[in-house]
């Protein structure tokens, strides 16, 4: 018994062994940071040197409209760009699964290459593409679709347009690789069984695709809104720095100017940072209310 | 007969929109193979013809602008990134799943709390604890708070849960010790998983721009993201140079999807980015 006790204690110290050291990284570069954030969110800095402001930095905040126009811009992005792309991607991957099986191993990797530009690569090249005198203008006014090139970057509701096709065009196929493997999971049995029910294409779509692709589909919207909450490589360089007048400033890009660019401020950039934490902190608390919900059931 | 033509015009829609899907999806990869040959005029112009300024844009991409400088910064940080967090994920993954106590779940919980913290509220803390250090502009300043990464844990930990405890029982059995178990036993079994783990660290640090964007002041100290986007922000912009580089940053990354595939996929699926 005495023995026994012994060992356990053993592998108890070496199960604490196995974990010291991502500890010791999590405690200095996560833990710290964050209970620093603490003290630096009631300071303010002017120059080198900074004074208590207790929430004063709070106060500031809730007037600064530039502020929540770019939580708002970061709002549109969710609340268009992923259904957008959720479709897409859900119809590619319906289509690679039911429609067409030859070749679906080539389609899958053709619509996945976008994933290995890293985000800054494909920002760089779609500010390329769409320069008001650059290829996709001359390509449309050539084939006689458009008679004046439109100034993609220059103009506030293009560059918003701009921005939602490049996000679009580099995660639709990752999106589609979950749905294909969560279509793949699908018994093929349960098909079988509604087409001897003489249920039509497109009800065993809606009464049995859609119901059983639903924990999949809602992943990757939660997993879409996490990162669209925190875009910041494609405002900075496809649209040049949240440009034109700020049209596409996102919330993670407004701190990071107010920190680094315009205020050198990392009071107030603090203080902003946690209500991205918070907007995050919300959509979590939803997220897991719901995807454990379900589970349950 | 009716039902026959239908079916095929369906059909013919799917391929329509697959192909259309397919030439979206490759044309940029196309097109900037292309602009890497055409003088910057024609690359802003969109000529889709190979030029012959290929070898001038690699002169000015190497020289004017020390690409493989930028290249070797890039895989120096993040390999010793994928090396260390390997290991130290791994092992973390190996002591919470492996050797379960309620003292442990907790500290797991609290770790897999701070997931949804978005990295603008660390950088920015961390950012002055790096100053206060000296160590900004440093490669250790993006190498080590990459290295822990929950994500990782968490991974890992679902991997090992389906390593067969009784395995290690006999191990120990046969008198091993636990880490002679762990790096000899369970290790070996498991290179899919640590295949997947290593993908997936490498992108997310050949990729980062944030954190290096705030740490890297120096030219000689620029990974390929800072030296593409500061390219991008000069007053006259080499595009055919820029297409260059842009080609070298995707290429390791495309080797690594072309050749490990499911494990690429299988890091990347359970990301959260």
């Amino acid at each position: 018994m005495n023995k026994r006790g012994s060992y356990y204690r053993y592998l108890n110290r070496f199960g604490w062994l196995c974990i010291t050291p991502a500890i010791v990284f999590f405690l200095i570069f996560m833990a710290y940071p964050i209970l620093s954030s603490l003290y630096y969110m009631t300071r303010k800095w002017k120059g080198a040197s900074n004074t208590f402001v207790g929430l004063g930095n709070f106060v500031r905040m809730s007037g600064d409209s530039f502020f929540w126009q770019a939580v708002g811009h970061n709002f549109i992005y969710m609340a268009i760009q992923i259904p957008l792309m959720i479709l897409l991607a859900l119809l590619l991957a319906v289509i690679l699964n039911q429609g067409i099986k030859r070749l679906r191993g080539a389609f899958r990797t053709v619509f996945f290459l976008p994933c290995v530009t890293s985000l800054v690569a494909y920002s760089v090249l779609f500010r390329i593409l769409f320069q008001t005198n650059g290829l996709l203008n001359n390509l449309l006014i050539n084939s006689h679709i458009l008679s004046e090139p439109i100034a993609y970057l220059a103009n506030p509701f293009w560059a918003n347009v701009t921005i939602i096709l490049a996000l679009t065009w580099r995660w639709t196929g990752y999106n589609m690789v979950f749905f294909l493997v969560g279509l793949q999971n699908i018994d093929t049995e349960i098909y079988e069984a509604a087409e001897v029910d003489g249920a039509s294409k497109a009800r065993q779509f809606f009464r049995i695709t859609m119901p059983l692709l639903l924990p999949v589909i809602l992943f990757s919207a939660v997993t879409s809104t996490s990162g669209t909450m925190q875009l910041f490589d494609e405002p900075n360089i496809l649209t040049t720095m949240g440009g034109p007048a700020n049209a596409t400033m996102t919330a993670s890009l407004y701190i990071y100017r107010q920190a680094f660019v315009t205020n050198s401020d990392f009071g107030y950039a603090t203080a902003l940072s946690y209500v991205v934490v918070l907007i995050s902190g919300i959509f979590a608390y939803i997220q897991i209310r719901f995807l454990g919900n379900r589970g349950e059931k | 007969m009716n039902v026959v033509r239908k079916f095929s015009a369906a059909r013919l829609l799917m391929w329509l929109i697959l192909i259309i899907g397919a030439v979206l999806s490759l044309f940029p990869f196309f097109w900037m193979t292309i602009g890497m040959t055409l003088n910057p005029n024609d690359v802003i112009r969109g000529v889709i013809k190979p030029g012959s300024e290929l070898s001038l844009n690699w002169t000015k991409a190497t020289t004017n602008y020390n690409l493989g400088l930028f290249f070797m910064n890039s895989m120096k940080i993040a390999l010793l990134t994928v090396f260390f967090g390997v290991i130290v994920n791994s092992l973390a993954a190996y002591g919470f799943e492996k050797y379960k106590s309620k003292a442990r779940e907790r500290v797991f919980g609290i770790l897999l709390l701070t997931m949804i913290i978005p990295s603008i509220a660390v950088v920015i803390p961390m950012f002055k604890m790096f100053s206060f250090f000296s160590l900004l502009n440093t490669p250790s300043a993006i190498i080590l708070p990459s290295i822990m990464s929950v994500f990782i844990i968490f991974f890992m930990r679902q991997n090992f849960s389906m390593f067969p405890s009784e395995i290690m029982e006999a191990a120990r059995v046969d008198g091993a010790g636990e880490m002679v178990t762990f790096v000899r036993i369970v290790s070996p079994s498991m290179k899919a998983s640590f295949a997947s783990a290593a993908i997936y660290m490498f992108l997310g640090q050949w990729n980062s721009y944030l954190w290096p964007l705030m740490t890297i002041m120096s030219d000689t100290g620029k990974t390929l993201p800072i030296a593409m986007a500061s390219m991008m922000s000069a007053y006259t912009i080499e595009y055919g140079a820029l297409m260059i580089i842009v080609c070298i940053s995707v290429i390791p990354v495309l080797i690594l999807f072309l050749t490990m595939q499911k494990q690429f996929v299988a890091g990347l699926l359970g990301s959260v980015k």
